[in-house]
């Protein structure tokens, strides 16, 4: 077994290190920069995505509040309009009762009015009725003379007639 | 006492008649060569096992870190990710050259302290370099280049044009070899020290323990950090750094 001169190229170790090296590299490109290259791109996709989802679902929340906010808006101007309608129609409604209640009234006078009345004109017709019957009777009794019935009534009805004018 | 610096051992020759070239040399280079290759690959597929997306092991952090530091070493030095195709390359060199300038720490023979592995590499940056440049500013221009500024300079151009390799080479080659040649020195010296230093005991006991060297265990740890740690590591960061600097500044020209 001998030695190499101290200082000196040895053409086929020379060869041989150059293919060394270029293995070597190869080798350090498969199994060390391939691995966690390939890693590392991963993990920076992964981040990508989960920063993408967090602004999509930060946009959907911000979505979701305007549309509650709208909502609530909406509510809001439904509430008021429904209470001014209920406030409208009981005052529309009081104001037809009170209408009814003095149309009711305005009747009842009416009717009371006509119902004196026609008892004034019963009172006054069987007065006249009895003032008739008691004039022919003294007027018979008086004159001892039997008028006839028709001739009778007619004198009366004067009679009464020109006491109502005279009264 | 000798003290002797040889070249790498030659376990065996396969003949191939290929003429010029000769028979094929399985040298010790080539064997620690191999083993450094092993280490490396063998670690990149431990680190690399059970890839998680979240929630990773210490194991993949470190994996990460090192994919993460090698991009930015070429990147910031290139100002882009124009060379990107370059980095598992630059890598490669670089953890070859460390593993192999280290791994003489496990008293094996750095693939590195042959100059064949150096000249190999920068034979493969400077084609990539004059490729580069070749490709930035056609084959004319490149041809050109060297005239500038004036014709004179030809000769000199290309001298440092082939100087580039050749200095990286050597420089690579020059540190690990002095840190091989150092090591090999002080082992020698601190065995002749401790040899006289327990010679002076007297009997059987001074001759045994002079046989031992025992003042070479724990020196050479610390001129170890200068010329193998600090020294291995340098020399891999400068070869990768020029490497880049190199090729970047080709394709600007």
């Amino acid at each position: 077994m001998g030695t190499q001169d101290l200082v000196t190229i040895v053409p086929w170790t020379f060869i041989a290190q150059i293919c060394n090296l270029f293995i070597q590299m190869y080798l350090i490109k498969r199994f060390l920069f391939k691995p966690i290259g390939e890693i590392l791109e991963k993990r920076k996709a992964l981040a990508d995505k989960e920063i993408r989802e967090a602004r999509e679902s930060r946009a959907q929340a911000d979505q979701l509040k305007d549309q509650y906010e709208t909502s609530l808006a909406d509510a809001h101007q439904e509430a008021a309009r429904i209470i001014s309608d209920a406030q409208r129609e009981a005052q529309a409604k009081a104001d037809e009762l009170v209408q009814e209640a003095e149309q009711t009234a305005t009747n009842l006078r009416k009717r009371a009015a006509a119902d004196i009345e026609q008892e004034r004109r019963r009172a006054i017709n069987e007065a006249k009725d009895e003032i008739g019957g008691l004039a022919m009777d003294i007027a018979g009794k008086v004159v001892e003379k039997e008028l006839n019935e028709s001739d009778h009534r007619r004198l009366i009805d004067d009679f009464i007639t020109r006491v109502g004018a005279a009264s | 006492m000798d003290f002797e610096v040889t070249g790498a051992r030659i376990f065996a020759r396969i003949p191939t008649g290929i003429p010029f070239l000769g028979d094929f040399p399985i040298t010790e280079t080539l064997v620690v060569s191999w083993i450094v290759m092993a280490i490396i690959t063998i670690t990149c597929i431990v680190l690399t096992r059970n890839l998680r997306i979240e929630n990773i092991s210490k194991r993949q952090a470190f994996a990460e870190m090192l994919v993460e530091t090698a991009n930015n070493f070429v990147r910031s030095n290139t100002g882009g990710t124009r060379f990107d195709k370059l980095i598992p390359f630059v890598a490669a060199l670089f953890a070859t050259s460390v593993i192999s300038n280290l791994i003489s720490l496990i008293g094996l023979r750095s693939p590195t302290a042959d100059l064949s592995t150096e000249a190999a590499w920068a034979i493969v940056v400077f084609i990539m370099i004059t490729s580069t440049k070749i490709k930035a500013g056609g084959i004319g221009g490149y041809l050109k280049s060297f005239t500038q500024p004036i014709a004179v300079l030809t000769p000199f151009n290309i001298l440092s044009e082939l100087a580039t390799p050749v200095s990286m080479a050597c420089r690579h080659f020059g540190n690990i070899l002095s840190g091989v040649v150092i090591d090999g020195l002080i082992y020698a010296a601190l065995a002749l020290a401790s040899g006289a230093l327990f010679g002076l005991l007297p009997g059987a006991v001074g001759d045994f323990l002079s046989k031992i060297p025992i003042l070479a265990v724990g020196v050479p740890a610390v001129t170890g950090v200068y010329f193998d740690w600090f020294s291995g590591c340098m020399q891999a960061f400068i070869f990768s750094m020029l490497t880049i600097m190199y090729i970047a500044n080709a394709a600007e020209e």
